[in-house]
């Protein structure tokens, strides 16, 4: 019978190479053999995904394959999920994530909530076309501690600032930071429209906003100097 | 050559001809350039236009009019062919272009195959041929481009789009027969408008993209079905020009096997080079439509005059322009091409 860690590496394995069915079966050997299905999914299948994170980035993979890898690591997920004994001091970080009123363009924003989810991030989609205070609202509600936006439309850029604007004029911006990205927005944007950080795909996504909750980061002291 | 007419000279280019200076065009499509500068002054705003041939009409003569473009270009988005192809579409708002609503199918496989003669009545395909036609009877001159949404983008329009991409790699016989019902589909909307008088097709397609799909799925997908529409336009004795998104480093190397008359790309693609890497391939672009939503007139000029430097072979926008564009950047970038001689 296959170790702890052997399972761990099957299900890393079986996310690389878009194996949904052996990542559904290693899962459910997991949970068999009452090994802990959190450490499976962190050490395993979250693994898996970023190193998927790095061959996206690394041009080795593309849209296709990253899709294919996810659809591996949430049939893993979906088994274990149950099986989780979480302790309740264990902090979660959430984040608020949609495409701006005027854009149903939602592929991007899909992958960006694939990879947050593979982060460890609870992901709160308000799906496409969505009006700013929408944003605010979900966030509060759900104590998030990031907003991202998304549009590929530049004629929905402008909705993207009417959301930070709305933040800043509720003195909000502080409790709820700002990601932004998508096809026509740059880092230059992000600056101007007072955003927290920019994003160049999903993997970056992730990663800044791992970064942001933080604390202790580039992004951070970015952030602290523009407080300042 | 004084004399020369803008038609003539777009078919002298894709002919690999002399001319006296590059065309300056937008073919339509994804590039629209109905602008709300020119629908305020025609009076005809979308969404109401996307329907009616004779809005379409008036607002393309206005465009071309105003903005110097040296063509006709209909339609304004990428949903024609979604539409009848039975996935809903919202005809968005004055600023806005049409889009998709919800693809008809959730896979490749749940297709039911319509005849591609029947599909070609339906939706908005007669009022864009009367359109076309009409303003090609009144302009002999100049001419009228019809923009497709490439296969990949439509079979994506058609079937739920991650789930198309998935079943590139999971489910290609299916992927394989999806898109082999869309380009059968394109080509006989493209036949419908070249009898109707469009001089040029126009393949855009903005799902396959070496970035979304990489270089393996670009050739194996996206460049078959395109030479495959391609070769039956062509067949048909009409140019076609080719416009592929994003960044091109990682499809480069297959660049000189598409078999359309010229390519255009994306801002960010040195055109000048992939010319050179491809064999002396006709090149078509690429002003940042970011710089025409926001830079002055001045800088459009001085952007203009680089690609006429680069003796880029046909000089239009790199992308779709939002609607927002000012009039008077677009107007610097045809005049300044039309002065260069």
């Amino acid at each position: 019978m296959a170790t702890e860690l052997e399972l761990h590496q099957g299900l890393y394995e079986a996310v690389v190479e878009m194996d949904e069915d052996k990542a559904a079966e290693l899962a459910q050997t997991v949970v068999d053999s009452k090994y802990d299905a959190y450490t499976a999914i962190e050490n395993g299948l979250s693994r898996g995904m970023d190193k998927v994170g790095d061959l996206y980035e690394e041009e080795e993979y593309f849209i296709p394959e990253l899709l294919l890898c996810s659809d591996a690591m949430y049939a893993g997920i979906d088994i274990l999920k149950p099986h989780i004994v979480r302790e309740e001091s264990q902090s979660r970080h959430t984040i608020v994530l949609g495409v701006v009123e005027g854009d149903t363009h939602d592929i991007g924003k899909n992958l960006v909530k694939i990879m947050l989810e593979s982060a460890g991030f609870d992901v709160i989609d308000l799906g496409r076309d969505v009006q700013p205070s929408l944003f605010l609202k979900a966030a509060e509600e759900n104590h998030a501690e990031i907003i991202g936006l998304s549009t590929l439309m530049t004629t929905a850029m402008p909705a993207m600032k009417e959301v930070v604007d709305l933040l800043d004029k509720e003195n909000k911006h502080d409790k709820f930071r700002v990601i932004i990205g998508g096809g026509p927005i740059s880092q230059a944007f992000a600056n101007k429209i007072n955003a927290d950080a920019y994003a160049s795909n999903a993997a970056e996504a992730a990663r800044i906003a791992k970064e942001l909750v933080s604390g202790n980061s580039t992004v951070q002291h970015r952030l602290s100097a523009q407080d300042a | 050559m004084n004399d020369i007419s803008p038609k003539e000279r777009l078919f002298r280019v894709l002919e690999k001809k002399s001319v006296d200076r590059p065309p300056v065009i937008c073919p339509g499509g994804m590039m629209n350039s109905a602008t709300v500068d020119v629908m305020d002054e025609s009076q005809l705003f979308f969404p109401d236009v996307h329907k009616s041939a004779l809005a379409m009409e008036k607002l393309s003569s206005t465009v071309q009019q105003r903005t110097g473009f040296e063509n006709f270009g209909i339609p304004y988005c990428m949903t024609v062919e979604a539409e009848v192809l039975g996935s809903s579409i919202d005809f968005g708002t004055r600023e806005c272009e049409p889009k998709i609503n919800n693809e008809r199918y959730a896979a490749s496989h749940d297709i039911i195959e319509e005849d591609p003669k029947t599909l070609i009545k339906k939706g908005r395909i007669e009022a864009i041929a009367k359109a076309g036609y009409e303003i090609s009877v009144k302009n002999p001159d100049i001419p009228v481009i019809g923009s497709l949404t490439g296969p990949i983008s439509t079979a994506a329009s058609v079937v739920d789009p991650l789930r198309f991409l998935k079943e590139l790699r999971k489910d290609k016989e299916n992927a394989h027969r999806a898109l082999t019902y869309v380009t059968d589909f394109l080509i006989e909307y493209a036949r419908v408008l070249i009898d109707s008088g469009f001089s040029v097709i126009t393949i855009a397609d903005p799902t396959a993209t070496g970035e979304i799909l990489g270089p393996a799925m670009f050739n194996n997908y996206a460049i078959p079905y395109i030479n495959k529409l391609a070769d039956a336009i062509h067949a048909m004795n009409t140019p076609v020009i080719v416009h592929i998104c994003g960044r091109l480093e990682s499809v480069k190397k297959y660049l000189g096997t598409i078999r359309g008359d010229a390519i255009s790309t994306d801002a960010m693609v040195n055109l000048a080079d992939i010319r050179n890497s491809c064999n002396g391939i006709t090149v078509m672009g690429n002003m940042s439509t970011f710089a025409l939503q926001l830079q002055t007139p001045s800088v459009i000029q001085r952007v203009t005059e680089k690609l006429l430097r680069d003796k880029i072979n046909i000089i239009s926008p790199a992308c779709g322009l939002s609607t927002t564009t000012p009039i008077m950047n677009i107007q610097a970038m045809t005049e300044t091409v039309k002065n260069s001689i």
